[in-house]
């Protein structure tokens, strides 16, 4: 009896030191992304742990602008995931300039980095002389139209910005809203205000007012919101737009209420999510008068300064698997395609994105303006726009509050 | 003697557990708020020391900090009048004998239990222009009536109050059926005899006898008043043009979009010396009446 209860004993503490053996052994690693992509996200992760016993993935999400508060939150107190989610410009920045990011450039050089990915998104993932990124996509923004309503109002493309307003007026005057916008969070209603911005400053002022160089208190800015408020005036923008949604304009665009929506390459997979006929939308990059450039942004996933070797290989493993090409076909409308790698080409449903990238490499880019602003600056950029739209505000006090916010910033 | 020391101690004993939940969730994070709200600190780098600097920036040099601190007042006085007055109103009727009496508590209590950020998104698609109940109802009865509602800062704050009040109503109203509930019959049938009327009996003696659960509910609403925030971020984001910006929702933005953790926190020490102010005479009223 005695000798069976210590068979016992021993089997079950084999087990026991078996089972912690096993867990200890298994490198865990924390994720956090974006909701849009759980769909994806989930399946990967289930297959990457099953295929990789010595790794744990644990995937949390959030809403776009929940995770970043999350970050921020957790940067706070130190318990940032192993890797996590983020945008470049000031975005990605706030965690370079406080040493939350571990630095990648040794890692990417050592692993032939360059001569995998696009020189354009390695450089948008490089804040502060560190590659603070794995790069997930480089993404340009531009105007998708309906061509149905196009065809119908006999428009055609716009090569110049009196053709586009033009195109504006005859779509309102066939019953139709020529724009959607939600500017819930600002941001969305700031795509077309910084086109405009861009269309009467130039490209070079421009760059120089996003990186602070020139003041934004001057006339291009005000003619742009000057602009802004004549098109919220003549009803280009639906109603009520300053509050709505931003998630919900594909469905004032997809039933066709509106005849255009700002969106980036990514729209092509939300329009298949929604089983729209991509083939029914083109795009164009908005005409403004120097060069037609398009805004853009990277993406990518920053990892945890404090990762040790086994977790940043599991982490950078896990990386390769969720951007490999198998995943990118299955699950294709929750990527935002083509990844940015070189010789990258979106999938053969996505029939808008290849053009957009190629114009955006003929036309040039320009950083899109909440990543090249910090919060607050583009807070103050959002509620100039709530304000003259709704005729609380001058577009010349406008532009004297976002630069006010500018300097507010710089003396921090 | 010694026996009743004795006994003592080992209920403070009892309390430790306790003791330590509530200093290290309740006590020691307020102080910590207060203490860190006196720095310049973005929440990640070194702390710079303002002392009452962010206080003296907040009244005197941040036009949003006092638009949100009158957004807040005005809710409190909303609340007080409007949601105060139809909660009773409810519970009121609600406490006649008729038919079907629990399913209307039940129905009106339901939206209680919904989470706000629900709520906003319902009162969302009530309010959109286009598509949404009201502006749709109007048409339908040919009333050529088109508003935007959450959009409007002329309108969009009492639009957020209507849809807290949706939700708001049940739980004061369920305190106030609790309230008419412990009024006795007795004095009622009393007052009848002396030949008060139905008015004159609810002011003179039911809303007397109901005093400690006005007091209760006007504080608890208050207090809500004051932290009113989910609704809000919800419909409007604070906007447009902060027009519906809340102190709570300001101290959100400051703290964890701007980076401003001094500053945010202040904001919240200035909401919890508001509040103070409500729940230190409610606590001393309560006691004495006791």
């Amino acid at each position: 009896m005695m000798f069976k209860k210590l068979i016992a004993a021993a089997l079950t503490g084999t087990m026991v030191l078996g089972t912690a053996a096993t867990v200890s052994a298994a490198t865990e690693v924390t994720f956090w992304t974006l909701n849009t992509r759980q769909e994806a996200v989930e399946p990967i992760v289930e297959a990457f742990n099953e295929a990789n016993e010595d790794i744990k993935v644990t995937a949390a999400f959030y809403d776009t602008d929940g995770i970043k508060d999350a970050c921020k939150v957790a940067a706070s107190s130190d318990s940032l995931p192993h890797m996590w989610f983020n945008w470049g410009g000031s975005l990605g920045q706030f965690y370079v300039d406080n040493g939350k990011t571990y630095d990648l450039t040794d890692y990417a050089n050592e692993n032939g980095w360059h001569e995998t990915y696009s020189a354009g998104a390695l450089n948008l993932c490089t804040l502060g002389g560190q590659l603070c990124g794995y790069p997930t996509s480089y993404n340009v923004l531009g105007v998708y139209y309906n061509k149905r309503i196009f065809e119908e109002c006999g428009i055609e493309i716009p090569t110049s910005f009196e053709e586009f307003e033009a195109a504006c007026a005859a779509l309102k005057e066939n019953g139709y809203v020529p724009m959607a916008a939600a500017g819930l969070n600002g941001w969305h209603v700031m795509r077309w205000v910084e086109l405009l911005v861009e269309h009467y400053a130039g490209t070079e002022l421009h760059d120089k007012m996003n990186s602070f160089e020139e003041s934004w208190n001057n006339e291009a800015v005000v003619q742009a919101l000057a602009k802004y408020k004549e098109w919220v005036d003549a009803g280009y923008f639906p109603d009520g737009f300053l509050t709505a949604d931003p998630n919900d304009t594909i469905m004032s665009f997809g039933s066709g209420e509106c005849a255009m929506d700002l969106q980036g390459q990514w729209y092509d997979g939300q329009l298949l999510q929604n089983e729209l006929e991509v083939s029914n939308y083109g795009v164009f990059a908005f005409p403004s008068t120097d060069s037609s450039r398009m805004s853009a942004f990277a993406e990518m996933t920053q990892f945890n300064k404090n990762l040790s070797e086994e977790e940043l290989d599991a982490c950078v493993k896990f990386m390769e698997y969720y951007y490999c090409e198998e995943n990118v076909a299955e699950y294709g409308a929750y990527y935002n395609l083509p990844l940015p790698k070189d010789g990258a080409k979106a999938p053969e449903d996505q029939l808008n994105v290849d053009g957009m990238i190629e114009t955006s490499n003929t036309n040039g880019t320009f950083t899109i303006t909440d990543q090249a602003f910090p919060t607050e600056v583009a807070d103050a950029l959002f509620n100039a726009q709530d304000a003259i739209a709704n005729g609380e505000m001058t577009p010349e006090e406008g532009a004297a509050n976002i630069q006010t916010a500018i300097e507010a910033y710089q003396a921090k | 003697m010694k026996k009743g020391k004795k006994s003592n101690f080992g209920a403070y004993a009892f309390l430790i557990p306790a003791a330590v939940i509530y200093l290290s969730v309740i006590v020691v994070p307020v102080f910590y708020s207060l203490f860190i709200s006196l720095f310049k600190w973005n929440g990640v780098s070194d702390r710079e020391f303002v002392g009452l600097g962010n206080y003296v920036n907040l009244f005197t040099n941040d036009p949003t900090f006092l638009i949100a601190l009158k957004n807040n007042l005005i809710w409190i006085v909303l609340t007080i009048c409007v949601t105060m007055t139809v909660s009773l109103g409810f519970a009121v009727i609600l406490n006649k004998q008729f038919r079907g009496r629990t399913v209307f508590r039940a129905f009106f209590y339901f939206p209680c239990v919904i989470a706000p950020i629900a709520v906003a998104i319902i009162w969302r698609w009530i309010y959109n222009p286009n598509i949404g109940f009201i502006n749709q109802f109007f048409k339908a009865f040919g009333i050529n009536y088109k508003q935007t509602w959450i959009s409007d800062p002329k309108v969009s704050l009492y639009a957020i109050f209507i849809a807290a009040l949706w939700q708001g109503i049940g739980q004061p109203m369920i305190l106030f059926l609790a309230g008419l509930q412990s009024v006795s019959p007795d004095v009622l049938e009393a007052a009848t005899i002396d030949g008060a009327g139905s008015v004159r009996k609810f002011f003179s003696v039911t809303c007397p006898l109901m005093k400690e659960t006005f007091v209760m509910v006007i504080a608890t609403l208050i207090v809500a008043a004051m932290k009113v925030y989910d609704v809000v971020q919800g419909l409007t984001g604070g906007g447009p043009n902060n027009s519906t910006q809340m102190l709570a929702t300001y101290m959100y933005s400051q703290t964890f979009q701007y980076n401003n953790v001094g500053m945010g926190t202040a904001v919240a020490c200035v909401m919890v010396l508001m509040m103070m102010v409500v729940i230190v005479p409610y606590i001393s009223f309560t006691a004495k009446e006791k």
